[in-house]
């Protein structure tokens, strides 16, 4: 690390404009975020959380303000080299799993590294991720539709680490699973902070954010605690 | 690469296998239509040119002015004469020349009038141009042969006696008797010469009852190769029209150009009406396409914000397009062949020219015009699927 911060967002904000008027989403947001940090983004409904993750994870950009995310200024990127950033930097982990529904557990995990070198998985690299996570080897033939809530929330993470990302985003991972399965993929996502990943999740449950080591409390588009 | 995009879009359409084959029966029904209707209009083309061509060694020269004789039952016309008959064997060579009485006639069989042509020949010169598919030739002076028009009208037999001229009290009409009856010749005759509606006596007996014996009202020449057509014109036009025109030099060749032209439009113009399917299995195709994108709206912001590429995902659903194309132009194809067969057999009642070129040609042509439709017709669900909103599209219900 030399210094710079991962994640830097410097005076952001988010408009929406809609037909009922202007609605500031994200406001004057500044905060730094480090490589190996685990980040608990907290607060109420209509806080502003999703936007802010929608803007970490390069699916939005700011209306005002700038993003760097791994040196670089978002809003200056062009859109495919956002896309590829979102490939190759970005791990997006969500609360309904979004798995592709016409593609096994194992072609949900070798799918982004087609996306990136254009060809399909001969180094075993999508199976060996798919273990780390603990998921059944004989379970990789299966359709998302055939696996439980906490095999497929499994397999999207390993879809989220397969291209080796340095930052995992997790919107509310634990929100569709019961709690002991919630506290499994927990683990999961701690481990994965221990060997070196920056991982920033979504939360109302405090248990689950206590997982984080630091948190980023969220109100009304600002951040009131970080 | 294209391996993972084009297995989700196999497996897309197989997941909606029966929507998917009912938008593929509309290309199905138009890459029939589209292929029936070419090979319907080019065996139709190819049948008539053929017949057409049967007749296409033939050069007619005809004397330039045509008159009806005042009083005469029979019109003619000033005729080609014995000089320049010979002019005509002159600059024809090789080839054989047939000199030609004819005329228009009314006539009698029995209690029944008609009207007809009437044909002068050499007797030698009947045989060698006409071939009676029942009787004989001419062989005695009063003999006559009939085209199959008239036989069949008028019920005529071997042996059946036909009274020549207009039908009048006070003059005894000449009689001929049917020695042999001819083959119908249909659009054009091998001959050069309409035979269905005509009676073919010799030339002496023409002459005696109408006159000009050194006068011909037509005079073919039969070319022996026909590549020397244009040259063989050219001499009889040189030779025989050295003054002033003459005689009127004409081959079917024009008539040819000219029915197939009318016939290429009739083909372009029912194929065009044919094409008319394939606008309705467009909008099907179109619907369906729009029908996935809006089932997999939030597989496509999935797709999009784990950094799939927009081009990537048109190209998903263009695959799509393609594949619905690929199933209807297949299936389409196939039916073609017995559809176009089996139509081509009803309308035009021979398939001899079905497997050629130019006729089979529309299958492949049909089939691609379906997939080009396919694909168009997925175009714009494509672009919209890859021009989503991540956003949006991952927080659709």
């Amino acid at each position: 690390m030399d210094g710079t911060p991962l994640i830097r967002l410097a005076d952001v904000s988010k408009v929406y404009h809609l037909e009922s008027g202007d609605f500031t989403a994200l406001r004057h947001i500044s905060l730094d975020i480090n490589e190996g940090e685990f980040v608990a983004l907290m607060g109420p409904s209509g806080s502003g959380k999703s936007t802010l993750m929608n803007q970490l994870g390069i699916l939005d950009i700011p209306s005002a303000g700038e993003i760097f995310i791994a040196g670089r200024n978002i809003a200056q990127m062009t859109n495919l080299e956002r896309t590829h950033m979102r490939r190759d930097v970005i791990g997006y982990v969500f609360q309904k799993f979004y798995l592709i529904p016409l593609l096994s557990a194992y072609e949900n995990v070798e799918y982004p590294l087609i996306l990136k070198y254009k060809k399909r998985d001969a180094s075993g690299r999508a199976a060996a991720v798919l273990k780390s996570v603990g998921f059944d080897e004989e379970m990789s033939a299966h359709r998302p539709n055939q696996l439980s809530g906490g095999q497929q929330q499994r397999v999207a993470i390993a879809r989220a680490l397969v291209n080796d990302p340095k930052i995992i985003l997790c919107d509310e991972p634990t929100g569709n699973l019961d709690r002991k399965t919630g506290f499994q993929i927990m683990d999961i996502l701690a481990d994965l902070h221990k060997k070196g990943k920056t991982v920033i999740l979504v939360t109302h449950d405090p248990k689950i954010a206590e997982y984080a080591h630091r948190t980023i409390q969220l109100e009304d588009g600002r951040v009131v605690e970080s | 690469m294209k391996g993972i995009f084009f297995n989700l879009s196999v497996r897309s359409v197989r997941l909606n296998f029966l929507r998917s084959l009912l938008a593929s029966i509309g290309i199905v029904i138009g890459v029939v239509a589209i292929s029936s209707m070419g090979m319907l209009g080019t065996n139709m083309q190819l049948l008539v040119k053929d017949q057409l061509t049967t007749g296409i060694n033939i050069i007619m020269v005809t004397p330039d002015v045509v008159m009806a004789e005042p009083g005469s039952s029979v019109s003619s016309s000033n005729g080609i004469t014995d000089i320049q008959l010979r002019e005509i064997r002159d600059a024809a060579g090789v080839n054989d020349v047939i000199p030609i009485d004819k005329g228009s006639t009314q006539f009698s069989i029995g209690s029944n009038d008609g009207r007809g042509s009437i044909y002068g020949l050499d007797p030698d010169d009947i045989r060698s141009i006409m071939n009676v598919s029942e009787g004989t030739t001419i062989r005695g002076e009063s003999d006559a042969i009939v085209g199959a028009t008239i036989a069949s009208r008028f019920d005529i037999k071997i042996g059946t006696r036909i009274k020549i001229g207009e039908p009048n009290i006070s003059v005894t009409r000449p009689v001929v008797r049917v020695a042999g009856i001819l083959p119908a010749a249909g659009l054009s005759s091998s001959n050069g010469i309409n035979t269905d509606n005509a009676i073919i006596v010799s030339d002496t007996w023409y002459t005696s009852q109408f006159g000009e014996g050194n006068l011909y009202d037509q005079v073919n020449i039969y070319l022996k190769d026909v590549s020397t057509l244009t040259e063989v014109e050219d001499a009889i036009d040189k030779k025989v029209n050295r003054n002033k025109e003459v005689v009127r030099i004409s081959d079917s060749s024009s008539r040819i150009t000219s029915v197939s032209s009318t016939l290429s439009s009739l083909t372009t113009f029912i194929m065009a009406i044919g094409s008319i399917s394939l606008l309705v299995a467009a909008t099907s195709i179109f619907n369906v396409m729009m029908m996935s994108v809006s089932e997999r709206v939030q597989e496509i912001g999935v797709l999009l914000s784990i950094g799939t590429e927009t081009g990537e995902v048109r190209r998903m659903f263009l695959y799509e397009a393609f594949i619905l194309g690929i199933i209807g132009a297949g299936i389409g194809g196939i039916m073609s062949v017995i559809i176009g067969y089996s139509v081509v057999s009803a309308m035009i009642g021979n398939t001899a020219y079905f497997f050629l070129p130019e006729s089979i040609v529309y299958i492949p042509v049909g089939m691609i015009v379906g997939m080009i439709v396919c694909i168009i017709s997925g175009l714009y669900p494509a672009w919209h699927a890859s021009n989503m909103d991540p956003i949006d599209a991952l927080r659709s219900e």
